[in-house]
């Protein structure tokens, strides 16, 4: 199989210009409704057979996070998960995607601006949690809430440097109609089975006339195998949503080193893609057996 | 060319113009120095990150090849940088010993939080009590352990000494404008060799947005230190890093002395960028020697005195007229033990996170 080919982006400053362009030139051999569904068909009867091998009554939830777990961390997958601590870290995305939504609207002035906002209006969805009428407060909400006013800080800054970034490195201006920033995340629950499902996430999706575009922002700099990292919101945005929305390109931006990457869409990036995707399940098939201590087949 | 000399150590010496009797900078005097406002920014020459990159690629070609194949990458942080062109052996000490905790590297988080909440939210209420909670949840476990093992007396002399800090700040520092993007604690990594060689820093506060046709970033660095010539170097350093990663320099940098108001600034030239560069190489090559295997050099200097290898070292031992280390807070108001604290990683350069759920 060979690679997509490698899609260059000009590094005129300001990059911004770059990298929106990258976003709005579509790719002219776009997935066809076919392909999606003979991978879908292949690639379900691939992990099907791995995820029975689960210790009984575990399921697999696959996101990207675990996804690059398995290809750079193999070990890890072989530790017990422990509790879901939040942290600024942590946080900063899903802060920051809400704030960047409210510049995109022209609700809010700047990127700083917008994170003070989305902070009040998540304590205020917590502080009205037993009114059915009112909002459902966001994860990172009601911990917020229980901080001291220094570490809610810590929490505010840490969402404004990363909205910033991410808002400086695009001219949303020249995207018609306005992109989704953050969105629903996309879930595909394996048919044949109940125990595993695919969830990938973008940060931006161009809409245009044809397939959509996805942006995905990453920490620090780019993974070797880059292109699996990219592809794996693709596909599983190809199997969740079907072959005629399959995303025509997916743009990575790492804003710490500045590192852009261009992951043409086409069949054979799928292809390869989903073939990663049975590899990290197998791995961590095989960390979850060993953590138990039952044999690995 | 204002090149920070290998190895050099020492305290800035003063000039007419930071002389006690001139008040530090506040207020728009402060905002207006950061912004060099009625000085055009400089035109940004589109060549000059691929040349710098190129030079590094070029300076480092064949560093690496004595490295493991599967050694993972060599990070050079400024603190990397001061340590290894000081004395290698210092280094490989300290990176083998404990972290090191002092009250003066406590201090510094402390502060660097304080001045974070204030560039962030315009508002500090309670310095003790923000800080305290700014570095909880930040999770710095050896920090956390430090402030809870101190003594209620030892505390209130922190908490004052923090307030004092803190009171500076919020005295001389307008809260920048949103419409400048400030960014605090902004990481910066570039990869270099093919990723072998990484690059890496944690910028205290940048603002501007990126530039076009012109420079418009300017970068500040907090200290709560005493004014070191050191400082300049870490802060070429990160105009270099910020070169790399966004195509183009910084405007300005400067480095703020949270405890006497001192603004060090300072416009940013293709020699600061190369005396950076330069600097990198030399360094650079060193860490990758290191991380190879070598043995490392032992080179006299001021922190020989605290080395955990001086009863071992014949050079160290002749600098510090002993073969005893004096141990932190013996004297800390030495000069070179300032320097030393500064030298402290801790996993300096920053963790980048994964974004969950």
């Amino acid at each position: 199989m060979t690679a997509p080919p490698a899609t260059g982006m000009s590094l005129a400053l300001p990059r911004a210009g770059a990298l929106t362009e990258a976003l709005l030139t579509p790719d002219a051999d776009a997935v066809g409704a076919e392909d999606v569904a003979a991978l879908r068909d292949r690639l379900a009867g691939d992990l099907v057979a791995l995820v029975e091998e689960l210790p009984t009554g575990e399921r697999l939830r696959l996101d990207g996070y675990r996804f690059d777990m398995a290809r750079e961390h193999p070990e890890r997958c072989r530790a017990v998960e422990g509790p879901f601590t939040p942290s600024p870290l942590v946080c900063r995305r899903a802060i920051g995607l809400n704030a960047m939504a409210r510049c995109v609207r022209g609700w809010s002035p700047t990127p700083a601006a917008a994170v003070a906002e989305v902070l009040a209006a998540g304590v205020e969805d917590v502080a009205d949690g037993g009114d059915p009428s009112s909002t459902r407060p966001p994860w990172w909400a009601g911990w917020y809430r229980s901080l001291p006013a220094g570490g809610r800080a810590m929490v505010e800054a840490e969402a404004v440097t990363w909205a910033t970034q991410v808002w400086t490195a695009l001219e949303w201006d020249r995207f018609a109609p306005a992109p989704i920033v953050g969105g629903g995340d996309d879930w595909w629950d394996c048919p044949g089975t109940r125990r595993l499902t695919l969830r990938g996430r973008a940060d931006v999706r161009v809409r245009g006339d044809g397939p959509p575009a996805l942006l995905v922002v990453g920490s620090g700099l780019p993974p070797s195998d880059w292109r699996s990292a990219l592809g794996f919101p693709a596909l599983v945005s190809a199997l969740a949503r079907g072959g005629s929305s399959a995303p025509c390109r997916v743009v990575g931006l790492w804003p710490a080193s500045g590192q852009v990457r261009i992951l043409p869409v086409d069949a054979a990036a799928l292809s390869e893609t989903a073939g990663a995707v049975v590899a990290a399940v197998a791995t961590w098939v095989d960390g979850r057996l060993e953590a138990q201590g039952l044999p690995v087949t | 060319m204002a090149v920070t000399a290998v190895g050099q150590a020492g305290v800035v010496p003063r000039s007419s113009s930071t002389a006690d009797a001139v008040r530090p900078p506040e207020g728009a005097v402060l905002l207006e120095r950061l912004r060099g406002q009625g000085r055009a920014r400089p035109a940004v020459d589109p060549g000059l990150a691929g040349g710098l990159r190129d030079w590094l690629e070029d300076g480092l070609a064949g560093v690496t090849d004595d490295l493991a194949v599967d050694g993972g990458s060599v990070r050079v942080t400024k603190e990397a940088l001061t340590g290894v062109l000081m004395c290698e052996a210092h280094l490989v000490a300290r990176r083998s010993s404990p972290r090191n905790v002092t009250l003066e590297l406590v201090r510094g988080s402390l502060v660097d939080a304080l001045f974070r909440q204030w560039v962030t939210t315009g508002r500090l209420d309670d310095p003790w009590s923000d800080a305290l909670g700014a570095v909880r949840v930040d999770g710095d476990s050896d920090i956390i352990g430090f402030l809870d093992a101190m003594t209620p007396d030892s505390r209130g002399d922190l908490a004052r000494e923090v307030a004092e800090h803190a009171g500076g700040v919020v005295a001389r520092w307008p809260v920048p404008s949103p419409s400048w993007l400030p960014r605090t604690q902004e990481r910066l990594v570039v990869p270099l060799v093919g990723g072998r060689v990484v690059l890496s820093g944690v910028v205290d506060l940048a603002f501007g947005g990126p530039a076009g046709e012109r420079a418009s970033v300017c970068v500040v660095e907090i200290k709560s230190g005493r004014r070191r010539i050191e400082h300049r170097g870490d802060l070429h350093f990160y105009a270099l890093l910020e070169t790399l990663r966004s195509g183009a320099p910084p405007f300005r940098i400067a480095t703020y002395y949270t405890r006497t108001g001192e603004l060090d600034v300072e416009a940013v030239t293709d020699d600061v960028l190369v005396g950076a560069l330069q600097r990198v190489l030399a360094g650079t090559g060193r860490l990758c020697r290191l991380a190879a295997g070598s043995e490392p050099a032992r080179t006299a200097n001021g922190l020989c005195a605290w080395c955990t290898a001086l009863p071992g070292c014949e050079p160290g031992q002749e600098r510090a007229g002993t073969d005893v280390p004096r141990q932190a807070g013996d004297a800390t108001t030495d000069d070179d033990f300032s320097l030393l604290v500064e030298t402290e990683t801790g996993g300096a350069g920053g963790t980048e996170g994964d974004d969950r759920p």
